[in-house]
């Protein structure tokens, strides 16, 4: 072989290699919704279970509930699975008549799927099952709490000190999804209520079944043929794109048709890029500042935590950091919510937070152990919040860490200062109230028992909201606790979410609510 | 026969050590299984029932004990963070990882040599400084840098590749997975569209972690071929008349076989430890991305399958490769 021929092979590899990869490449089939996001987070699909993001945005589209929250106005709660209900004259019952409806098996749904779904859910005691523990459900009690009456109806009754209102709004939270007890105990393992099984199929009488489910791959649902909502597309394919550069690639060349996640940078790019549009949607993902009150006497001084609320640019991470993914938010319960406070009475003023300091007998300079999620935006966060504590003489020391130990820290009351978020469980004040305003003794895990606050006041008052039949009085006293909180607590609320997805333009009439699990995609055209 | 045993005993005692050391290190992380499964606001019965269920509860030692014995039964366990068992997941993403990996191997090794050779053999002419560039690169820019960069030019830009993803969706789901190998699943399934679509897939991910192969293989080869012809039988050889080119197919190369073959076995196996972050840009999911997943979520079960399973595979790889040295020493004595 001559050096040129050679040469010539040599050039050929290396063009082969470069044009190996010519291929048509489609768009997406237009009976099919393609879906970028992470759901590396997914552990399962079990209503029972699954109370990650991935899984907890299906479960409003694989099943039914009883009753759901309505989707413009997450506060009003309508029928879904039960048509109608009625109220026990003692207030702590509820009778359920059952709709005409089909499970994706074809089984018609009957009381006995409810009293199999929820007290699975509860025996389960799995991670959202303190959701149905607040009936004061157990394992124990639960068979004789959810019972059938005839037919068409079904009695839910609890020994909890609450109100039907609030029952019905944790009613709404997709543990209380009603599962397909047929097909559900087929699947049944030794006593695991077919939980292993559900992890990765669905049986419930949604718009969509799972039709595949591939761990860190793809969750791909399929129109459910028996569904009396039957959705405008075949498919809805939701791929996991682990690098958000990558979904962004796959959006703006039409592989994709809907991107989640993406970065505020990414989002600004793409504002003006042709044939994509981006929906923001506000959540109800509420950002604070966590001081342990028992670290130390300065960081249980309520004038540190006066002091603090007047050392966060609020406005800055907001517009300049997070540009529209969160606006600024200084309430326990984020706008949205019945009662939630929508005035900020606290700005940028490190003047006045050095003469509270002062006045409080807390001498500065000081160091405070800052732990942190290590990712973003926390971590940028955290800086801005070093350098506002900075010019008060209070040097925040950022101890990154991955979120388990941070929660774990929490739980143990290791820790000085941190930054977390909070999204409620299921669409009821209460369902933050209950974190931020209990602690009678310790005995509960509540943020404010990590927090080290002792607030038998706040609590008996939280308590008596939970009960108040009177929607109006119960407004009220939600607006009272979170002034009082506002006012002196170990926690700074900074900021409320505001869900950016970037979606084709060809998409039509995708819908998301306030709450974490209030994705739709029955209604999507293209 | 003594030595099979002492070569099985001596494997047995690398993956126990593998598995010892792995189970100690996910351990001492600060990651708390239980609560990365059942997240901050459980309640503590729920918390307390998982650190139950995972086996937590119990002594280290017991713990380490009880998987090994579980595993010598064929079972890998449960995988905290899929909800699968262990040994399916790594039926799922291994094969995925192997077919990028040898892909990748076989452009590498295949540009490399080709590439070393024509460098070593016309030094200090534009060959020889592509050869440099290419080593340059390979070993300098970040494979995560660079894949982004590749999917703006030939999928974005140039529109000439797919973008991440194993198939496009039209493909995905319409042909069954029988051997975890797209191209070998693709090809069975008789659809021409999607074997093409599925070696389309194939090109970007691999040429970028090929290039890391090319750079190692052409350096090496280019330096041991230009140390070879400064020996004194190249110089017999060339005065007795022998061109440059049979002097190194003929004689070099066959006395370079067994460092080129190692280093080439050598960068495959890093290649299958799992290209973490070319599965990550790709979106391609392999073993390497498994168990990063799984690290960050303390999964131990999914951490010990994948590593006794990637441990195993180097193992064997280091076996095959010294075989297949000494198989070309002994050709090279006779």
């Amino acid at each position: 072989m001559s050096l040129r021929s050679f040469r010539a092979a040599l050039l050929g590899a290396a063009f082969s290699v470069a044009v190996l990869p010519l291929a048509s490449f489609a768009a997406t089939p237009d009976d099919t919704l393609v879906v970028a996001q992470s759901i590396d987070d997914a552990v399962s699909f079990d209503p029972a279970e699954g109370f990650e993001l991935t899984t907890v945005q299906s479960f409003n589209n694989l099943y039914q509930r009883l009753v759901q929250s309505n989707r413009d106005d997450g506060t009003k709660i309508e029928p879904a699975l039960a048509t109608s209900w009625e109220a026990g004259s003692d207030g702590k019952s509820l009778t359920f008549a059952i709709a005409d409806a089909k499970f994706a098996s074809g089984n018609p749904v009957r009381p006995e799927d409810v009293i199999f779904s929820l007290t699975r859910a509860v025996k389960l005691n799995k991670s959202p099952a303190f959701i149905l523990n607040e009936f004061g459900w157990t394992a124990d009690n639960v068979d004789a709490a959810v019972t059938k009456l005839d037919d068409k109806h079904v009695k839910l009754s609890w020994a909890a000190d609450v109100g039907t209102g609030f029952a019905l709004s944790l009613l709404t939270a997709p543990i209380a999804s009603i599962v397909d007890e047929q097909t559900v105990s087929a699947q049944i393992k030794g006593n695991d209520f077919g939980n292993e099984w559900l992890k990765a199929n669905s049986a419930g009488s949604g718009a969509f079944v799972i039709a595949n489910y591939t761990p860190h791959e793809a969750l791909v649902l399929q129109a459910n043929a028996q569904s009396s909502n039957k959705p405008k597309l075949e498919n809805i394919i939701i791929r996991n794109v682990p690098d958000v550069g990558a979904r962004r690639l796959l959006v703006e060349q039409g592989d994709a048709d809907i991107a989640r996640g993406l970065s505020a940078d990414q989002i600004e790019a793409l504002k003006t890029k042709s044939g994509i549009k981006v929906l923001a949607v506000p959540s109800a993902r509420t950002d604070y500042i966590l001081i342990n009150s028992k670290a130390n006497p300065t960081l249980g001084n309520p004038a540190f935590w006066e002091a603090a609320r007047y050392l966060v640019d609020y406005d800055g991470i907001s517009k300049s950091l997070l540009r529209g993914q969160s606006s600024v938010h200084q309430a326990f319960l984020p706008v949205g919510f019945p009662g939630a406070l929508t005035d900020n009475p606290f700005t940028l003023n490190v003047e006045k937070a050095k003469k509270i300091l002062a006045d409080g007998g807390i001498k500065t300079p000081l160091k405070i152990e800052f732990i942190v999620f290590n990712d973003q935006p926390f971590l940028s966060i955290a800086q801005s919040l070093q350098s506002t504590f900075a010019q008060a003489g209070v040097t925040l020391d950022i101890q990154p860490g991955v979120a388990s130990d941070i929660y774990a820290r929490g739980r143990a009351g290791k820790f000085e200062m941190t930054l977390r978020y909070w999204i409620p469980d299921y669409f009821d004040a209460h369902s933050n109230a209950s974190a931020f305003a209990i602690n009678k003794d310790n005995s509960a895990n509540t943020v404010a028992k990590q927090a080290g606050w002792l607030i038998p006041e706040l609590t008996a008052e939280t308590l008596s909201a939970v009960k108040e039949q009177d929607g109006a009085k119960r407004v009220a006293l939600y607006e009272d606790l979170q002034k009082k909180i506002q006012q002196s607590s170990p926690y700074i609320f900074t900021l409320q979410g505001n869900d950016q997805v970037v979606l084709s333009d060809k998409i039509k009439n995708y819908a998301q609510g306030l709450n974490a699990d209030q994705v739709y995609y029955d209604k999507v055209e293209k | 026969m003594v030595s099979l045993v002492r070569w099985a005993w001596s494997v047995a005692l690398t993956l126990l050590g593998l598995a010892l050391v792995t189970f100690a290190m996910t351990r001492l992380s600060p990651i708390d299984p239980a609560l990365q499964l059942v997240g901050d606001h459980a309640s503590q019965s729920t918390y307390q029932q998982a650190r139950q269920e995972l086996g937590l509860d119990q002594s280290l030692p017991i713990q380490f004990l009880h998987y090994l014995g579980t595993a010598l039964s064929g079972n890998l366990g449960q995988s905290i963070s899929t909800g699968q068992p262990v040994a399916k997941d790594i039926a799922r993403t291994f094969p995925a990882t192997v077919e990028l990996a040898t892909v990748a191997i076989l452009i590498g090794a295949g540009l490399g040599l080709a590439l070393g050779i024509a460098a070593a053999m016309r030094r200090g002419t534009w060959i020889d400084s592509l050869c440099r560039l290419v080593s340059l690169v390979g070993y300098s820019v970040p494979i995560f840098w660079l894949g982004l960069l590749m999917l703006l030019l030939f999928y974005a830009r140039l529109h000439w590749a797919p973008g991440p993803g194993r198939a496009d969706v039209v493909f995905q789901y319409s042909v069954k997975p029988v051997t975890g190998f797209a191209l070998v699943d693709t090809l069975i399934s008789g659809k021409a569209g999607a074997f093409l679509d599925a070696i389309a897939h194939l090109a970007l991910p691999a040429g970028v972690l090929a290039l890391h192969s090319i750079a190692a293989i052409s350096r090496l080869t280019r330096a041991s071929i230009i140390t070879e012809l400064g020996q004194e039988y190249v110089t017999t050889a060339r005065a007795r008349g022998a061109g440059l080119w049979r002097v190194v197919f003929v004689h070099v190369l066959p006395n370079l076989s067994g460092t080129i073959l190692t280093v080439v076995a050598l960068s495959y196996a890093s290649l299958l430890e799992g290209a973490v972050l070319t599965e990550t840009v790709f979106a391609w999911p392999g073993i390497g991305r498994y168990l990063t997943t799984a690290m960050f979520a303390g999964d131990m079960p999914a951490i010990l399958g994948a590593t006794l399973v990637v441990g195993t595979a180097f193992v064997l790889l280091n076996a095959l490769t010294d075989i297949g040295v000494t198989w070309l020493g002994a050709r090279k004595t006779r």
